[in-house]
């Protein structure tokens, strides 16, 4: 179809406001967070599910490919229009529908920003448990289509954990609930499937959230390492003592020096490795928890601890953390981000595999990492201009995965595969495995146009 | 060669002649709403579930995995069976990772085997799954009908603990998804696919789980109201409050009786944790019970507090209920839900049981007695109670009754929007119809 009869056309479905046709638009909407670049051929932006639907059903009879976004934040290539078509950007319906303390419930459009909503249940004594870094600019629905973690997902799970319902708008323009207030509805767990299934399956227009009272106590511990690798063992230890602290934290010396130069929130520029430990939960015990942690990392060679007194330390030590991308972007013009994981045990030998890779291809790799999830975030910093150097990223990305899948781990833990980690699948599935797969994206999405050659690979690519 | 001998000697050829069961009044325990299977059969190793599997996709047979048979009585009358598959002989750990926090076990052993394992090895840990029958109940079973219990309220259900599944596909494809990392968003998740999906998209060979440490101390808080309001009002304090128990269970006068437990309506508390805790919260809930008029209270601990629990789990089998049915609703609603059942119930002349997960939205109701010999009225009460449940938010699943009521009533509850998909998801995994047909949502 011309470009100028599909804008006509969506114009006439959703209304002139909300469609953008012009070149700078597209140029805005061709690039997420990660290094894909591809534009769509045109842009709308849906006030209602009804409009969803219309332009779903739409794009279905005529055969034209369709991607849904959010705040364009993921780090994979899977809001990237690398098939052309229609862009379906989320942040419209952003909304709040239904907050619904009684029941524990919150009912929400997908545009909604994950922080904007966890400072309204802030008033009401309650939380959004999951928390990924980007949580000020992300929205829900994305969140749900990469499944996003964050560092409060050791203890209260991901994304998928807390969404309990969906509306979504099928393939074919058709309009279904799955799940709901109420847990256990009968069935297949769709709505499972369609967690980060990175908008493949199915477009989300309202999404019902579990919510939960505010814990009674926390304790936010830093610990300061002049070892990587005692920082690592002390992870393990943690657990294996059989502590699941709500987060354990990583940082190594790259990134703390990053942060300090860029924040200033007093962690030691000369540390190897920094370990953000935090507890919550009932103030009963908790004194004697903190010490049994603290006992632990002095077994493994801590070089000093801090324990936050009040909730402006606890801020500080977090704004840290959560700016850590920021602060290491400022380092390059470019990183790239895996997000590799590997069973938490393995985390050390792991690591120093990671610096072996980064020693190999000549490239600095910051470390910041959900240590009690096993979640590596290596940031391999480049720049883009230098197409040798470019070359070597891409190699080492490659060689991270792989060394995860061997670690008996996985090639990514929260930030999804995209189009970026397509060629790692065959590394820990089977062609049986992505056979079963593909079955459910064709059960879904029979004509293939929901975000295209994402996700999957193909089949060739995979046997 | 008869139908009959064929399918015998294939059958053999895979699995071993020993280990294929065909005599007629042996298969006939193995029947599923009264149909017979031609044969029974246990595999020894996923290979050879591969090969039956491969085998009944190319001749259209209709197989029926099965454990210890805790959860035959549950679910649509089958369409077709021929062979039931039972996955006792799959039964070891392949991986218990001690310092990870993770285990990986197969199908067909018993959840009190696994828990017995994990309590004995280092520091202690258990699977945080409570469903009825454990002693029973077998992982794969367990997994594949998403059973649950009471302490649910605090640690969630398989879709929240388990990291990956093995099965073999209907076409005897063997598959394997997730992995053992706590975080994975590598390819879709068919995991949660898996859950809960009663074995009809494959047969589940393999879990792999988070662990939980064993707690410090444990102790239950019980306590009488004489009125559901009061019992309620507890319950919704407790809810919305810090406190955080493991399970907390509304019970029911007539249930009460049978747990040998006096009072009009008990409110349970099982409480988990380091000791501080579990001292403060025995003592802070109770003194919340009596600002809202609490009858009595009293704490179990040790073994008195690990029979009580067993008691709830295993309600269904000590009363011998034929009809065990499951209600889900909005939380918030659990009074108004009981309070209802039990008017339906008294004016259909029906004795029923009820115990709820008062912080989950869930109500267990219990028939008691020999009401099933009047399928007609009964299964008029149990439209009401569904359409009761549909009206808050919810639905009602028939756990287990006897199949000359299962034409009479919906045994999934109401259909919803989302049932479509989910016949287009099972006609492309399973499009020979192989595993389990007719028995699942919208008689898939």
């Amino acid at each position: 179809m011309e470009r100028e009869v599909l804008i006509a056309e969506l114009v006439r479905l959703v209304g002139r406001e909300n469609v953008l046709s012009s070149a700078m638009h597209y140029k805005l909407y061709e690039y997420d967070a990660s290094l894909i670049r591809s534009k769509p051929d045109c842009v709308v932006l849906p006030i209602s599910t009804e409009q969803v639907s219309r332009v779903v059903k739409f794009a279905h009879d005529h055969k034209i490919r369709i991607i849904a976004r959010g705040a364009g934040t993921n780090l994979s290539g899977g809001s990237v229009s690398i098939q052309g078509g229609i862009a379906i950007v989320m942040t419209k319906m952003n909304q709040i529908l239904d907050l619904d303390i009684e029941n524990q419930r919150v009912v929400v459009e997908p545009g909604v920003v994950t922080l904007d909503l966890k400072s309204v249940l802030a008033k009401h004594g309650y939380l959004y448990q999951p928390d990924p870094a980007s949580e000020k600019v992300t929205t829900i629905g994305g969140n749900f289509g990469e499944n996003a973690g964050g560092p409060h997902c050791l203890k209260y799970g991901v994304t998928s954990n807390h969404v309990l319902g969906v509306e979504v708008v099928l393939s074919d323009g058709q309009v279904v609930q799955m799940g709901g207030k109420a847990l256990d509805n009968p069935g297949y767990d769709l709505m499972g499937v369609l967690g980060a299934s990175e908008g493949t399956l199915a477009i989300v227009t309202k999404a019902i959230l579990r919510i939960m009272p505010k814990a009674e106590a926390v304790k936010t511990m830093l610990c300061i390492y002049n070892s990587i690798e005692d920082g690592g063992n002390t992870v393990t230890a943690i657990i294996e003592d059989g502590i699941i602290p709500a987060t354990l934290e990583m940082m190594d010396n790259l990134t703390i020096k990053a942060v300090e130069e860029a924040y200033h929130v007093g962690f030691p520029t000369d540390a190897a490795a920094i370990l953000i430990i935090e507890i919550d939960g009932l103030k009963d015990g908790m004194e004697r928890l903190t010490e049994r942690i603290l006992a632990i990392c002095r077994e493994h060679n801590v070089r000093e601890i801090r324990v936050a007194k009040d909730q402006a330390e606890r801020d500080k030590i977090w704004a840290g953390r959560k700016g850590a991308f920021g602060a290491v972007g400022r380092l390059r013009p470019n990183y790239l981000v895996n997000d590799g994981t590997v069973p938490r045990t393995r985390l050390p030998e792991t690591l120093a595999k990671v610096v072996e890779i980064g020693k190999k291809y000549r490239l600095p790799i910051a470390n910041v990492f959900h240590a009690g999830d096993g979640n590596l975030h290596p940031l391999i910093l480049f720049d883009e201009r230098d197409k040798d150097e470019l070359e070597r990223v891409h190699a080492a990305a490659t060689e991270i995965m792989k060394v995860c899948a061997q670690m008996g781990g996985t090639i990514s833990g929260e930030h999804g595969i995209g189009l970026e980690k397509l060629h790692g699948m065959s590394m820990i599935f089977s062609p049986k495995d992505i056979a079963a797969m593909k079955k459910v994206k064709e059960a879904f999405d029979p004509l293939n146009l929901m975000n295209p050659g994402k996700v999957l690979p193909e089949a060739e690519k995979a046997a | 060669m008869s139908n009959a001998t064929q399918l015998a000697s294939a059958l053999a050829q895979m699995v071993g002649q020993a280990n294929v069961i065909q005599d007629q009044d042996s298969v006939k325990a193995y029947a599923v709403d009264g149909m017979t299977p031609k044969a029974v059969v246990s595999p020894g190793s996923v290979e050879e579930i591969s090969k039956l599997l491969a085998y009944a996709n190319s001749e259209k047979l209709a197989v029926i995995p099965r454990g210890n048979g805790t959860k035959m009585a549950q679910g649509g009358v089958p369409r077709k069976l021929d062979v039931v598959l039972s996955m006792l002989r799959i039964n070891r750990i392949t991986e218990h990772d001690v310092p990870n926090l993770s285990l990986s076990v197969q199908a067909g052993m018993t959840l009190a085997a696994v828990q017995e394992k994990l309590a004995g090895t280092g520091k202690g840990s258990f699977l945080p799954l409570d469903p009825p029958c454990s002693e029973k109940a077998t992982i794969g079973g367990i997994i594949a009908t998403n059973a649950s219990g009471p302490r649910r309220y605090l640690y969630n259900t398989a879709r929240d603990l388990l990291l990956g599944i093995k099965a073999v596909s209907p076409n005897g494809d063997i598959v394997a998804f997730g992995g053992k990392t706590v975080k994975n968003v590598s390819g879709y998740d068919m995991t949660k696919l898996m859950i809960g999906s009663w074995g009809a998209l494959g047969v589940i060979t393999e879990i792999t789980t988070k662990l939980l440490p064993l707690p410090e101390a444990s102790a239950t808080l019980l306590m009488s109201f004489d009125d559901l309001a009061r019992a309620a009002a507890m319950t919704r304090r407790v809810l919305h409050s810090a406190m955080l128990p493991s399970a907390m269970e509304l019970i029911s006068e007539g249930a009460a009786a049978r747990m040998k437990e006096k009072g009009k309506y008990l409110v349970a508390f099982s409480l988990e944790g380091v000791n501080e805790a579990v001292e403060r919260q025995a003592a802070e809930i109770a003194e919340i019970g009596k600002k809202e008029g609490a009858a009595g209270s009293r704490v179990f601990r040790g073994q008195e507090d690990r029979a009580f629990w067993l008691g709830i789990r295993n309600f269904a089998l000590a009363a011998q209920t034929p009809v065990v049915l499951k209600s889900n609703f909005v939380i918030s609603k659990q009074a108004e839900i009981l309070e209802s059942y039990e008017k339906h119930a008294q004016a259909a002349g029906i004795d029923c049981a009820f115990i709820g997960h008062a912080g989950n939205g869930i109500l267990m109701t219990y028939v008691l007695g020999s009401e099933v010999a009047q399928p007609d009225r009964l299964a008029d009460l149990i439209a009401k109670f569904t359409a009761e449940a549909v009206q808050k938010e919810g639905n009602l699943v028939v756990e287990s009754c006897p199949t000359e009521l299962k034409g009479k009533i919906e045994v999934w509850g109401q259909l919803r929007t989302d049932a479509m998909v989910m016949r287009r998801l099972k006609e492309k995994m399973d499009p020979a119809a192989v595993l389990n047909p007719g028995r699942f949502v919208g008689g898939i």
